[in-house]
């Protein structure tokens, strides 16, 4: 049996707190009888550790096969989270996604409730008709108005054109009374000269 | 010790990321140790070899479960562990894990062919040592061979480092009375 103030095989074992340690040291000095027991334990570790270790007869090793690697998905995780600077990076990634992906689905205030798809799809097609019959129907006025635009202009042109021919007859008909009349008073002229020959040579003779 | 921690730490990493090159390197530095910790506890080189084999393959499956590199080895040596104990099971279904018989390693006594100790005193060891329970003799084996702390052998054989303590005390009790008689013939 020790005496010592602690488990002698824990001093020989170094699992003493330090101040245990000093003082079982102290005690040993001084008891022979515990200095025996740490021999005897010593000489025992020194039997044991003459049996040596083995060289292992196959060395091991790993080829660098497929079927032993993690997987890309495992490595590349591994990558990241024995890299903090990989994860920090991966982090904002993900918040900057994130919000990108809030902005553009977050639902914008409207003042009805959008129909359902199917209601819209009719109402699409509805609105289409009518745009096109609208547009028909303008297409058409335009055409009805721009005839008979062009219509009203030819009869205007028309009348002016008869007026103007009207006209101009008329100012050739005075001008052919007013030539008759000069031809007129120049034949009545000459005729009035003759005359006043022919007396004349009755006188003489 | 410290440098070599780092290392193993840095060469834990670079296996996780799929560095096969790395994990050899690894295996090459502990699987002596791993080998002969088996060795002792199985008694059998054929299934020390295999057994590390498979330690070694878990552990680089497992790679990423490891919390803390700097505990490697305990972590490691659970891994052994669990394998022998696992092989202990399947011999023997009826679970008798604590006579295991190993068979004797005379071969232990000779490295390359020439005598390295005494082959008395290593008869006795390995003699004194299957006279233990199979606790016990690991308990010894990662203690005295290994060189591990109270609390890695806890973590490694998952049991209180009170029970470690009770079982490795009894253990060197036994040995002691074993062994007196060829120490004082002066063998060691």
């Amino acid at each position: 049996m020790s005496c010592s103030p602690f488990d002698l095989r824990d001093y020989y074992f170094k699992d003493l707190a330090e101040n245990e340690r000093r003082l079982t040291e102290v005690h040993v000095k001084t008891c022979a009888h515990c200095r025996e027991e740490l021999e005897r334990l010593r000489g025992t570790e020194t039997a044991l550790l003459a049996l040596p270790d083995e060289e292992i007869p196959q060395r091991i090793g790993f080829v660098s096969d497929p079927v032993f690697q993690p997987s890309a998905f495992r490595r590349g995780w591994s990558a990241l989270w024995d890299s903090a600077a990989r994860l920090g990076f991966a982090s904002a990634a993900m918040l900057s996604a994130a919000l990108v992906v809030f902005s553009l689905t977050r639902p914008v205030p409207q003042a009805a409730a959008p129909a359902p798809a199917v209601s819209r799809t009719v109402a699409e097609a509805d609105v289409s008709k009518r745009v096109n019959d609208a547009v028909a129907q303008a297409v058409t006025r335009a055409v009805a108005e721009s005839e008979s635009r062009q219509s009203r202009q030819t009869q205007e042109l028309l009348a002016a054109s008869d007026r103007r021919h009207a006209l101009e007859t008329q100012e050739m008909k005075v001008r052919f009374e007013e030539y008759i009349d000069v031809v007129n008073k120049h034949l009545n002229t000459l005729i009035v000269a003759s005359n006043d020959a022919g007396g004349a040579n009755g006188e003489a003779r | 010790m410290i440098l070599r921690a780092v290392e193993d730490a840095d060469l834990i990493r670079k296996a996780r990321r799929g560095n096969v090159e790395a994990y050899n390197l690894l295996i090459s530095r502990w699987e002596r140790r791993v080998y002969n910790y088996l060795l002792r506890i199985v008694g059998n080189r054929e299934d020390a070899l295999d057994l590390s084999q498979d330690v070694f393959l878990k552990a680089y499956q497992n790679l990423r479960k490891l919390d803390d590199p700097a505990r490697f080895a305990p972590w490691l040596y659970r891994i052994a562990h669990n394998e022998a104990y696992s092989l202990f099971r399947k011999r023997r279904p009826e679970g008798e894990t604590e006579e295991l018989h190993p068979e004797t390693l005379e071969g232990a006594a000779t490295l390359g062919g020439n005598a390295v100790f005494p082959v008395e005193l290593t008869l006795a060891v390995s003699g004194a040592l299957r006279k233990l329970t199979a606790d016990q003799r690991e308990t010894v084996i990662l203690k005295i061979y290994q060189g591990f702390k109270f609390e890695e052998i806890a973590e490694i054989v998952a049991a209180p480092v009170s029970t470690v303590k009770s079982r490795l005390y009894t253990a060197l009790d036994l040995l002691k009375t074993e062994l007196a008689p060829v120490k004082a013939r002066g063998v060691s």
